[in-house]
């Protein structure tokens, strides 16, 4: 057993590879969208959380927690939406230059404000962010604040590289509202949707349609019979256009719900990379926004 | 505007009323030097009122813009974030996490108190029949400072308060070494570092429950230092120094000073994108000096305990997974047993093992587990003055459990223990426990 016991350590030792360029880890994809979007082929990105994966419920996985480890940076959402798993990466990754204060822990919810913060909060609200909603990367303006942190993170960080970050957040900037252009003529002024979760604050508030109802009762919290009745009678009130719905999230009461009223779903993808064709920023907003049409 | 001027007009006029009555010699001359500074005025007037309207146009632009302008330089808020979560500002952070349960079983209250593992452990079960707390634990962390970490769990039971855990980790140190100290959970093995409310049973497993007792090590004082290299896949390799308290495997007079040592190696690889296996040796060493191993008598010697821990987690959606989990204990012990009445001395030499495999699925609210240990499974070793002791066979138990969990701070548990365990009077212990778990306060971490 001893002998045993020896021969694994032994084995489990070898030699670490080298990495070249700055090293950052995003816990979501479109955080590690947009620092690809600035830092490009001058940064290597590792996202914590795989596009089909619902942020709420994450684990802080081994594999998580070494790849902390070897990184300059982590960048994260904010507003306490990684806080099951965050601070264990953080703390287990035995990394200084990750610890709160220092700039290699960067909090993307800092260049923002946000919307829905609760005035008075308890847990029988649900998985209530006392900080406010934490889902602004629907929101392409203050995306594009973060991605402008994210270029003078990475210019302080890479001095000798600093107009190159420039430069590329300027191109993505301009790209943005060559987009936006197009996605403002998509008539979504007054249309009316049910949603799932409290996804698309930040996009109604941009784009002038109206979340009329939640299939969740209280955020995290699954429906019960009696909530869905209530949102019938709500729907055969108010006639909403559709119903909105990630993939990873709540589609079967979503179907449930459509096929008692009649009305159609639009399910939209929840992060960069969670429906094909989203494969960055830019292309995420235009599934998102051209779906709802 | 307009008022400004017919003001000025008025001035004017006021003025030449005014100048009517002085000198006639002097009126051209004033009118004139009137005349000049009224236009002035008017120029004056006019610039800014274009300023104005550039000012306006400019505005208008924006608008018509939307988001698409440039945002201004500077973060937007300025917001406290720490390690754990930005609603917390100087407070440490709390949570309270209280674990009930009802017990069912068909022997009697003190039968149980009795039921040890002979050949492993005198001590009895502490439940009762019925209502049972184990503990409103609470937990109180936060960060020390920039380089260290502070956290303490004090479980309050009915006999009172008592300190299980209060301990610093640093946050500093580089090239990924990491210091612990003060009282804290061994990281020898898996379910030892575990909190008894995060077990996926209501109860340790039986080698633990055979060789440590029924809460693992439990909180033991001394320092930890653990370091995980930069490498292709996950390895964390530790070493503690303890004082050596646990009743069972040492005892706290086993020697003066520090006598019990741990290493052990955790490491991981991702087996898909949804799934990860985790596996890792450990060991503990220490002396010796205990009267929980054999009734009536104290054993003096050296102990080692060996142990290899595999867990496979498969987590296909955000609230669906399936873990598999096994340990494999062997226990090395080498000294003397003295009985107490009589002050015999015989040598002992046992060397005995334990394993157990469990499997829980959850989805959902729910969630389904089954268990099964056994001990004495490949060493049955337990010699007095060099002849073997009849344990009477292998001690095993078979678990099943159901699960309701309403959110992530409210648990319930139906457990079903079919407890084999007793070899001497070979009567199986039918177990059944209504578990209640409740959490508030500071949000817990989801740890692997």
């Amino acid at each position: 057993m001893r002998r045993l016991f020896v021969l694994i350590s032994l084995l489990m030792l070898y030699a670490a590879p080298a990495f070249a360029g700055i090293n950052i880890v995003a816990t979501l994809p479109w955080i590690g969208s947009a620092a690809k979007e600035i830092g490009k082929d001058k940064i290597n990105v590792t996202v914590l959380i795989k596009p089909g994966q619902d942020a709420h419920a994450i684990e802080a996985k081994p594999s998580m927690i070494l790849a902390a480890r070897k990184a300059d940076i982590i960048m994260y959402d904010g507003l306490d939406l990684e806080i099951g798993y965050l601070p264990l990466i953080i703390e287990s990754s035995k990394n200084p230059k990750l610890i709160p204060g220092r700039p290699g822990n960067f909090d993307c919810s800092q260049f923002i404000a946000a919307l829905d913060k609760p005035t008075t909060v308890d847990r029988s609200m649900g998985d209530v962010h006392p900080l406010g909603n934490p889902h602004y990367h629907f929101s392409t303006s203050r995306v594009l604040r973060v991605a402008e942190g994210i270029t003078r993170l990475l210019a302080d960080a890479d001095r000798g590289n600093a107009g190159y970050y420039e430069a590329n957040y300027k191109a993505f900037a301009e790209r943005l509202h060559e987009k936006e252009k197009q996605w403002r003529a998509v008539p979504l002024q007054g249309k009316k949707f049910i949603a799932y979760h409290k996804y698309f604050e930040y996009l109604s508030a941009e784009y002038g349609f109206r979340i009329i109802g939640y299939i969740e009762p209280k955020p995290g919290i699954p429906p019960s019979a009696g909530h869905i009745e209530g949102l019938i009678e709500t729907m055969k009130k108010e006639k909403p256009d559709a119903i909105l719905v990630t993939p990873a999230y709540g589609m079967k009461e979503a179907e449930s719900l459509s096929a008692k009223t009649g009305v159609k779903i639009i399910a939209l993808p929840h992060d960069v990379g969670s429906m094909s064709g989203t494969d960055d920023l830019i292309s995420f907003w235009n599934k998102v926004i051209t779906s709802l049409k | 505007m307009k008022s400004i001027i017919s003001l000025s007009g008025m001035f004017i006029l006021v003025l030449m009323l005014s100048s009517a009555t002085s000198f006639a010699a002097d009126v051209d001359d004033r009118l004139n030097r009137l005349d000049d500074s009224v236009k002035k005025q008017e120029q004056t007037i006019e610039q800014q009122q274009a300023t104005i309207n550039d000012l306006k146009a400019d505005l208008e632009r924006q608008k018509g813009q939307g988001s698409t302008q440039l945002p201004a330089p500077g973060p937007q808020t300025t917001k406290a974030s720490g390690l754990f979560g930005g609603s917390a500002l100087t407070n440490p952070n709390i949570s309270v996490v209280l674990d009930m349960f009802e017990y069912g079983s068909n022997l009697k209250n003190d039968e149980l108190a009795n039921q040890g593992i002979a050949g492993f452990t005198t001590e009895g079960l502490e439940q009762q029949k019925g209502f049972n707390l184990r503990a409103a634990e609470v937990f109180i962390f936060a960060p020390v400072d920039p380089y260290f970490n502070f956290y303490t769990n004090i479980p309050f039971t009915e006999e009172g308060a008592e300190l299980e855990e209060a301990y610093v980790v640093t946050t500093a140190l580089p090239e990924g070494f990491q210091g612990k100290g003060g009282k804290f959970k061994s990281n020898f093995s898996r379910l030892n570092a575990q909190h008894p409310h995060a077990w996926d049973f209501w109860d340790i497993a039986l080698p633990h429950r055979a060789f440590l007792g029924g809460e693992g090590m439990g909180g033991e004082k001394g320092v930890q230092l653990t370091w995980l290299p930069a490498m292709s896949f996950y390895t964390q390799i530790g070493a503690e120094v303890l004082q050596g308290e646990n009743p069972l495997l040492f005892g706290p007079d086993a020697k003066e000073g520090p006598h019990a040592y741990t290493l052990f190696v955790k490491s991981s690889v991702d087996t898909s994108d949804y799934s990860t296996f985790y596996f890792g040796p450990s060991a503990v060493f220490g002396k010796t000096k205990t009267q929980s191993v054999i009734p009536d008598a104290e054993v003096v010697g050296k102990s080692a305990l060996y142990g290899l821990e595999a867990v496979w987690k498969w987590k296909p959606a955000s609230r669906e997974a399936l873990t598999i989990q096994s340990e494999y204990l062997v226990l090395v012990q080498r000294g003397d047993s003295t009985d107490l009445a009589t002050a015999a001395a015989d040598s002992l030499l046992r060397k005995q093992d334990g394993f157990y495999v469990q499997a829980i699925y959850r989805k959902n609210r729910w969630g389904i587990g089954v268990r099964y240990d056994v001990l004495a499974l490949l060493y049955d070793t337990f010699e007095q003055g060099g002849v073997q002791q009849g344990t009477g066979g292998k001690p095993h138990r078979e678990t099943v459990s159901l699960e309701y969990n309403p959110s992530e701070f409210s648990q319930m548990r139906l457990q079903y223990n079919h407890d084999r365990t007793d070899m001497t009077t070979r009567r199986t212990n039918n177990e059944v426990i209504l578990q209640f778990e409740f959490s508030i306060g500071a949000h817990a971490a989801h740890a692997f």
